[in-house]
C-alpha cells in the first residue's frame, strides 16, 4: 500500500521446506510490503502455516532465500528472527495456560531486549486495543475463554514491538462474533499504527476482506495473487473457498 | 464476560450427608464381598494333610466396620480439603484459618529451623536428622529448578549429587584442597556436567528425555565404581577432611574453635556447624531460584515447561534455556554433594543409587511442581515423616505407602499446587478461586 519504500518489507524467493521427504513448499514467491495486511489462504496441508514457520526460521528452507527489510535472514535461528521484530502468533493460540495473563504478556517482551518504559507501553497498547485483557491480568491463561486467549495470543506477540506480525488462522475456533472482534483488532492495528500483517486463514471471506493483498496455496505453491477484492470476485476461489460447500 | 463452562446439569450431588453415608455404604459392601473370604473364612492345611477352615466373623465385621468409618471421614477428607473443582463445604472459620496457616507457614518453618540446634541441643538423633531432611531440601530445590520450572524430567539427578560429592572427595583426599575452596568447584563441575547431559537430550521430551536422564545417572555411577584408580571403586573415598570454620577446625585440639573460644569441646559444637551450614546452602538455594523466578530466565523456564512450540514461536531460545535451567539444577545438586561427603567423611558410589534420584523426585512431584514451600514440606514429610514411623516396624513402608497414595488422590497437583505470579500488578488483586481453576477454552 505505502508507496514509499521500494523494497518489500518480507520478499520470499523460491522458497522451498520439508518434512522429511514430504515437501510441503515447493518453491514459493510472496511479498509484504510495509504497512499491509496480506492474506494468505488455502486448503489443509497446503503449506500455509508451513511458509509461516519457515520465515520464522523452523523448519530450515531447503532451498530459495527470504528477506527481511533488504537482509537475507535465510537459516537465522528463531531467536535471532525474533530480535528482529517479526513476531508470530502461532496456531491453535498456545498460550501459557498455568501463567497469568500478565506474565504471558511479559514472555512476548522478554524475548526482545525492550527497556521498562517500552514494556509499559506495549501493555497500554495491548489493554487498549482488548481492554478484557486488562480485566483478566492476575487470572492464569487456561482459565480465559477461546476468544480471550486468542486475544492474549495476539497481545503476547504485540508485546514484542512487531515491524511484521504473523498470525495463524487468529479465527480457528471462535464464534464468528468473536472472529470478527479479532478482526476488527487487526485491522485497527493497521490502520492506527501502521503495522505490517501477514495473516494465514481458512475463513478466507473474512480474510480477503481484511486484507489488502491476498495469495491464494495449493499444495505447497502460490497460485493465485492478487488485491483482497480481485480475489473475492475470482469464481474458482468462490467456488472453492467460499460457496463451495453451500453448493456443491 | 460468559463463564468458561457450563456444568454438566443434573448432575448427582457430590456433597452433603446422605450421599456421604450412601458412599461409606457401598464401600463397606465391597469390603465385605472382598474380606468375607480372605478374612471370615481361614483355610489352613490339618494334621492329616487335609484342609481345616474355620470362621472368623468378628475379625470380619470389625474389618467392614473401620471401612465404614473410614470412607466417611476420607470423604469429609475429601470435601474439606479435596481437589479445587469438587464442591466443598468448608466451614468459614476453617478456611480463614487455613488461609492464616497458609501465609504464615514458610516464615514459622524457617524461624523453627534456625531454633532447632537450640531447641534439641542434646539430642543428636533429631539434630542429624534435621541435616538429613534439609539435605533433602536442597536437593528438592535444586531438581525443582529443572522439573519443576523447566519441566523437564530428569531421573539422573543423583549423577550431579555423586560428582559434588566425589569432586570435593578427590580434590580435599588429593590436593588438600579446604571445603570452601571445593564447594564452589564442585558446583561448577556439577553444572559442567549438567550442560553435558543437556546436549544430546535438547531434542527430547517427555518419556524419552526421562530413559535417557535415567541412564545418565546409572553411567555415572557405573563410571565411579569402575575407574578404581580415580574413585576407589566400590570401596569409595574415605577420610574426607571435616568442614572448618573458615579455617578453624572444630575439633579438641589446642587451635581448635573450642580452644579458641575458651569453651569445653563437645562432639556437638560440629554437628550444629554442620546444620547451619546445610540449612545456610539450602536457603541459597532457594533465594536464587526466586530470583532467577522473576528474571527473563526464570520465565522462560516456566513457559518451556508449558508449551514449547509456543516459546519457539515468541523468539526463546530454547538451547540456552535448556541447557541453563540442567546446569542450574545440576549445580545446586552439586553443592549438596560436596556438603554429603564432608559431613559423612566417606563416600561409595551405594549412595548415589537410582532411589536416591526417585526420592528426590518425589519430593519435587509431592511438593507441588514448581512451589518452593512445597518442596521443603515434601522433603520433611517423605524424609522425617519416614522416620516417624519407624515404631511401626514391619507395617512402616504400608503405612507410608498409603499416606502417599491418599496424599495424591487429594492433593493431585502436590502438597502446594498453586504457583505465584512472577509479574506483580500495582495493586493487588484478590481473585476467588472460581476464577484460578482450569478453563476449557
Amino acid at each position: 500500500m505505502t508507496a514509499a519504500s521500494t523494497t518489500p518489507l518480507l520478499a520470499v524467493r523460491g522458497l522451498r521446506a520439508a518434512y522429511g521427504k514430504i515437501e510441503a513448499l515447493k518453491g514459493i514467491d510472496i511479498e509484504i510490503n510495509a504497512g499491509e495486511i496480506v492474506a494468505l489462504i488455502g486448503a489443509n496441508g497446503a503449506g500455509k502455516s508451513t511458509l509461516m514457520m519457515t520465515i520464522f526460521g523452523k523448519p530450515r528452507a531447503r532451498a530459495g532465500r527470504i528477506e527481511f527489510d533488504g537482509h537475507d535472514i535465510t537459516g537465522v535461528p528463531t531467536h535471532e528472527i525474533a530480535r528482529l521484530r517479526i513476531a508470530q502468533s502461532p496456531e491453535g493460540r498456545r498460550i501459557f495456560p498455568r501463567m497469568s495473563v500478565a506474565e504471558n504478556l511479559q514472555m512476548g517482551a522478554d524475548a526482545t531486549d525492550c527497556s521498562e518504559a517500552e514494556r509499559a507501553a506495549g501493555l497500554e497498547r495491548v489493554y487498549a486495543l482488548f481492554p478484557r485483557l486488562k480485566e483478566r491480568i492476575a487470572q492464569r491463561g487456561g482459565t480465559l475463554s477461546g476468544g480471550e486467549q486468542q486475544m492474549l495470543a495476539i497481545g503476547r506477540a504485540l508485546m514484542s514491538r512487531p515491524r511484521l506480525l504473523m498470525l495463524d488462522e487468529p479465527s480457528l475456533g471462535l464464534a464468528p462474533l468473536i472472529a470478527r472482534q479479532i478482526f476488527d483488532a487487526i485491522r485497527t492495528l493497521n490502520r492506527q499504527d501502521g503495522l505490517t500483517v501477514l495473516i494465514v486463514e481458512q475463513n478466507a471471506n473474512h480474510a480477503l476482506k481484511l486484507a489488502h493483498r491476498g495469495y491464494v496455496m495449493v499444495n505447497g505453491l502460490i497460485t493465485l495473487a492478487g488485491t483482497g477484492a480481485e480475489l473475492l470476485q475470482r469464481p474458482e476461489i468462490r467456488a472453492a473457498y467460499l460457496e463451495g460447500g453451500r453448493r456443491g | 464476560m460468559s463463564a468458561t463452562s457450563a456444568r454438566p446439569s443434573p448432575a448427582p450431588p457430590t456433597s452433603g450427608a446422605a450421599f456421604i453415608f450412601k458412599k461409606a455404604l457401598i464401600s463397606a459392601g465391597v469390603a465385605l464381598v472382598l474380606f468375607s473370604l480372605m478374612i471370615g473364612v481361614r483355610t489352613e492345611a490339618g494334621p492329616q494333610g487335609g484342609l481345616i477352615y474355620w470362621t472368623r466373623f468378628g475379625d470380619l465385621a470389625v474389618l467392614v466396620a473401620t471401612v465404614f468409618g473410614g470412607s466417611i471421614i476420607v470423604e469429609l477428607l475429601r470435601q474439606w480439603w479435596g481437589p479445587v473443582d469438587s464442591d466443598r463445604f468448608v466451614p468459614k472459620p476453617v478456611q480463614t484459618a487455613m488461609a492464616f496457616a497458609g501465609r504464615w507457614l514458610a516464615p514459622a518453618l524457617l524461624v523453627f529451623a534456625f531454633l532447632i540446634p537450640v531447641i534439641f541441643y542434646n539430642q543428636r538423633y533429631i539434630l542429624d536428622l534435621s541435616i538429613l531432611v534439609l539435605t533433602y531440601v536442597m536437593l528438592g530445590w535444586g531438581l525443582n529448578v529443572v522439573v519443576g520450572l523447566a519441566g523437564l524430567l530428569d531421573l539422573g539427578y543423583v549423577a550431579f549429587y555423586a560428582v559434588g560429592a566425589y569432586s570435593y572427595a578427590l580434590l580435599a583426599t588429593n590436593f588438600g584442597l579446604s571445603f570452601w575452596v571445593c564447594l564452589p568447584l564442585a558446583g561448577i563441575l556439577a553444572a559442567f556436567w549438567g550442560v553435558l547431559l543437556g546436549f544430546p537430550v535438547l531434542r527430547l521430551r517427555g518419556d524419552y528425555l526421562a530413559i535417557v536422564t535415567l541412564a545418565f545417572g546409572e553411567i555415572i555411577r557405573l563410571v565411579i565404581i569402575n575407574w578404581q584408580s580415580l574413585t576407589g571403586g566400590p570401596n569409595g573415598v574415605s577420610g574426607i577432611p571435616r568442614p572448618t570454620l573458615f579455617g578453624i577446625p572444630l575439633d579438641n585440639s589446642d587451635d581448635g574453635l573450642a580452644a579458641k573460644l575458651g569453651i569445653d569441646f563437645s562432639p556437638t559444637h560440629r554437628i550444629i556447624f554442620l546444620f547451619y551450614l546445610i540449612l545456610a546452602l539450602a536457603l541459597i538455594t532457594n533465594w536464587v531460584t526466586i530470583r532467577l523466578r522473576r528474571l527473563p530466565i526464570g520465565r522462560a523456564w516456566e513457559a518451556l515447561r508449558e508449551d514449547e512450540v509456543a516459546c519457539r514461536a515468541l523468539g526463546i531460545n530454547v538451547t540456552t534455556t535448556k541447557l541453563t535451567a540442567f546446569a542450574t539444577g545440576a549445580m545446586f545438586g552439586g553443592f549438596a554433594g560436596a556438603f554429603f561427603a564432608t559431613r559423612q567423611g566417606f563416600i561409595s558410589p551405594e549412595s548415589f543409587t537410582f532411589q536416591e534420584s526417585a526420592l528426590v523426585l518425589a519430593i519435587v512431584v509431592l511438593g507441588g511442581m514448581g512451589s518452593q514451600l512445597g518442596v521443603a514440606l515434601a522433603a520433611l514429610t517423605m524424609i522425617g515423616g519416614f522416620e516417624l514411623f519407624r515404631g511401626l516396624d514391619q507395617y512402616r513402608m504400608l503405612v507410608f505407602g498409603m499416606a502417599m497414595v491418599l496424599l495424591m488422590i487429594w492433593r493431585p497437583r502436590g502438597l502446594i499446587g498453586h504457583r505465584a505470579p512472577t509479574v506483580f500488578l500495582e495493586r493487588n488483586q484478590a481473585i476467588s478461586s472460581d476464577l484460578v481453576k482450569e478453563g476449557h477454552g
